[in-house]
């Protein structure tokens, strides 16, 4: 079954040919203009969400934050430059990743290949050898993609997921930031460690019991993260 | 920093001519004192020693001549009562008959103080008997040619007028190098607001466009002071108006853009579909839309890259981590060197990341690609060295390169490449938005060198 993409954007033109170029790849497009209309149209069939944060009526911010809250879609967002605070904001707002104007066909669907590819569960390498992983007090199940903690499930996001997997199976090692985005993004995220920044951040406030003074998720300066609390 | 260090060479030399002005004046001034005070004092010395000593040689002669009048006999005893003091001594003729006690010999008196006192003529004159001064005070003391020559010694009044002479010499050039010291001191503050402009020109000359000086209250510079800051803003405004405009520019592009490399992405699937001569014009379309689109990219990341980077992207990188993460398309078969620990720099590692993959592409483009990438240190400073083994660029051009739309010295080469002409300018901006400077250089093995300097931070 094609992979189904919903289209969001309000430049007619630009919806057009990025559809076609879409629908040329192979996948199937829905194409909705404003964020109602997106809101109004998703159904469980979809695949994934391509969202352009400007937009008239409802704001691609509130819609990604929106859908997030509905459930775990993977919602890729389209801004304007790389470098402003939408990029920041709509990763806060829950979108699993983000692509800069103007959209070419072809790298989105490399984005939207990786995205879907983190979704299916890990059963090779980290996953397969720890069936249980621990982390402070925290207990994850590679297997089911499930935390733990006191025997409650914490909700995190697949990325989430994946991310503080990655770190906990380092045993507290570091990780270098190249490495996360490579291995939990799945591509060259050359020079890009925003995406990973916010990432970390979101998955701090889920798991620490105090964010501002994380203990599981170390920064190291100058080179990456580690899992702390081991 | 070395046209700082020029700079203040330059202004160096100007405060050091005038701190020497300072000091040759003082100098003059000083020395002029100091010769007319010891003109004075040393000839008001002598001239009370003399008549001293005249005085003391008549009342002698007197004595003498009492004596020889009476014809007394205890003469000897006189004439050695007379010579108390070391270096002192008395002579005296009459008739042939020579006398003569204490420290003196009449060979070593001169003829002319002999001869004039022969003819009756009271006379004097210094001289020196056994290495001390002494004055001869000569008096006639009997008819017929006898005389009587008494010495008196200088030494005490040598002593007063050297203490005098160094003190004077050693005054004259305390002052000088006070006067110099002065001068100096006075140049530093009169040029501190020229040395500040000085700073803040070169500053905005080398894209500090927020360079301002501070505007002295009471000060003859403070309207000059003001002027440089109207002009500065009047420039800055500009520059950031042009920016925007150009950004704005680039934004609106951006929606055609989009369609047209959708649309064209399309056609290029489909290309085998295509007949002969839709094929190249398709392939001619796709080529430089996807030029026109990297244009527009370096068009927009140059235009929001006049200010330096906001503090909240800047974090420590550690520049071993940058190079070795370079996309292996960019890198090729380079041999990258880091000097370990890998110096840490506060830098946005995005721009950072595009200073090296415009580098890498320029040497890809003009030299064949990319021959060694290096991270190290030089004076404090971290580097990045990247290398390629190309024909090297003219010294006249090495300025040049680092300018919009410049396209190295064989025009036309660059069109080919699909190169935008904006990437080394790029380099130069982010570099230089970091406090860092980038150059060119020549290998002494061939090719040329790019080097990034940039503050290194501590870990």
């Amino acid at each position: 079954m094609a992979t189904r993409v919903l289209l969001v954007e309000d430049d007619e033109r630009i919806r057009q040919a990025l559809g076609l170029a879409l629908a040329d790849e192979g996948y199937e497009v829905v194409e909705t203009a404003t964020g109602e209309e997106a809101l109004d149209v998703v159904d469980p069939d979809l695949d994934v969400v391509l969202l352009d944060l400007m937009l008239p009526g409802i704001d691609g911010i509130e819609v990604c934050s929106t859908l997030r809250s509905r459930g775990d879609l993977p919602i890729i967002i389209a801004t304007a430059r790389s470098d402003t605070a939408d990029v920041i904001s709509g990763l806060e707002a829950g979108a699993d990743d983000y692509v800069t104007k103007p959209l070419v066909a072809g790298e989105l669907a490399a984005r939207i290949r990786a995205l879907l590819r983190r979704r299916r569960p890990d059963t090779t390498g980290a996953a397969s050898a720890n069936p249980v992983v621990q982390v402070g007090d925290l207990e994850i199940h590679p297997t089911r993609e499930v935390v733990e903690r006191d025997g409650a499930a914490l909700h995190l996001t697949h990325t989430e997921f994946r991310l503080l997997l990655e770190l906990a199976s380092a045993r507290g090692d570091v990780v270098t930031r190249e490495q996360l985005l490579q291995r939990v993004w799945g591509y060259d995220y050359f020079g890009d460690t925003r995406l990973l920044d916010v990432h970390i951040r979101r998955l701090r406030r889920k798991i620490e019991h105090d964010p501002d003074e994380p203990a599981l998720v170390l920064t190291v300066r100058g080179s990456g993260y580690r899992a702390g609390g081991a | 920093m070395r046209a700082r260090a020029a700079r203040r060479l330059r202004s160096l030399s100007l405060r050091a001519r005038v701190a020497a002005a300072f000091g040759l004046v003082t100098l003059a001034v000083a020395a002029l004192l100091s010769f007319t005070t010891w003109q004075l004092a040393s000839n008001y010395m002598l001239a009370q020693r003399e008549r001293g000593a005249t005085d003391q040689a008549v009342i002698d002669a007197r004595l003498v001549s009492d004596n020889l009048a009476r014809g007394s006999p205890d003469l000897p005893a006189l004439l050695v009562g007379l010579t108390g003091e070391p270096q002192t001594g008395v002579v005296l003729r009459v008739g042939d008959r020579w006398t003569s006690v204490g420290q003196v010999d009449v060979n070593a008196l001169p003829g002319d103080l002999l001869r004039a006192a022969g003819l009756g003529t009271p006379a004097r004159q210094r001289l020196v008997v056994h290495g001390a001064p002494v004055l001869a005070v000569a008096v006639p003391v009997a008819p017929g040619g006898g005389f009587f020559v008494e010495l008196a010694p200088l030494t005490e009044l040598d002593r007063t007028l050297r203490f005098l002479s160094a003190t004077l010499v050693a005054g004259t050039t305390a002052a000088a190098a006070l006067g110099t010291l002065l001068g100096w001191w006075t140049t530093r503050r009169a040029l501190r607001p020229v040395s500040d402009l000085t700073e803040a020109a070169a500053r905005m000359a080398e894209g500090d466009l927020g360079a301002r000086l501070p505007v002295p209250p009471e000060n003859d510079l403070a309207p000059l002071a003001a002027r440089f800051n109207a002009t500065a803003e009047a420039l800055e405004q500009r520059v950031q108006r042009d920016a925007r405009f150009a950004s704005d520019v680039s934004h609106e592009l951006r929606s055609p853009l989009t369609t047209m490399i959708n649309a064209g992405e399309v056609l290029r699937r489909r290309r085998d579909e295509l007949p002969a001569t839709a094929r190249r014009a398709v392939d001619l379309l796709t080529a430089d839309v996807a030029r026109f689109h990297r244009m527009v990219e370096d068009l927009l990341e140059i235009s929001r890259g006049i200010q330096a980077p906001a503090t909240s992207d800047l974090e420590p990188v550690d520049l071993g981590v940058v190079v070795e993460n370079l996309p292996a398309d960019l890198v090729g078969t380079a041999a990258v060197v880091v000097e370990r620990p890998a110096p840490l720099v506060l830098a946005d590692r995005r721009r950072l990341d595009r200073v090296l993959a415009n580098l890498c592409q320029n040497a890809r483009v003009y030299a064949g690609g990319v021959t060694r990438i290096a991270v190290c240190r030089r004076q404090g400073h971290a580097v990045l060295e990247v290398d390629d083994n190309g024909p090297g660029i003219p010294a006249e051009f090495r300025d040049q390169i680092f300018e919009r739309f410049a396209r190295g010295p064989r025009p036309g080469r660059g069109e080919d490449s699909g190169g935008t002409g904006l990437g080394l300018a790029l380099v130069a901006q982010h570099v230089h938005g970091h406090g860092g400077r980038v150059w060119a250089e020549d290998r002494a093995e061939g090719g040329a060198r790019f080097v990034v300097e940039l503050p290194e931070v501590t870990r």
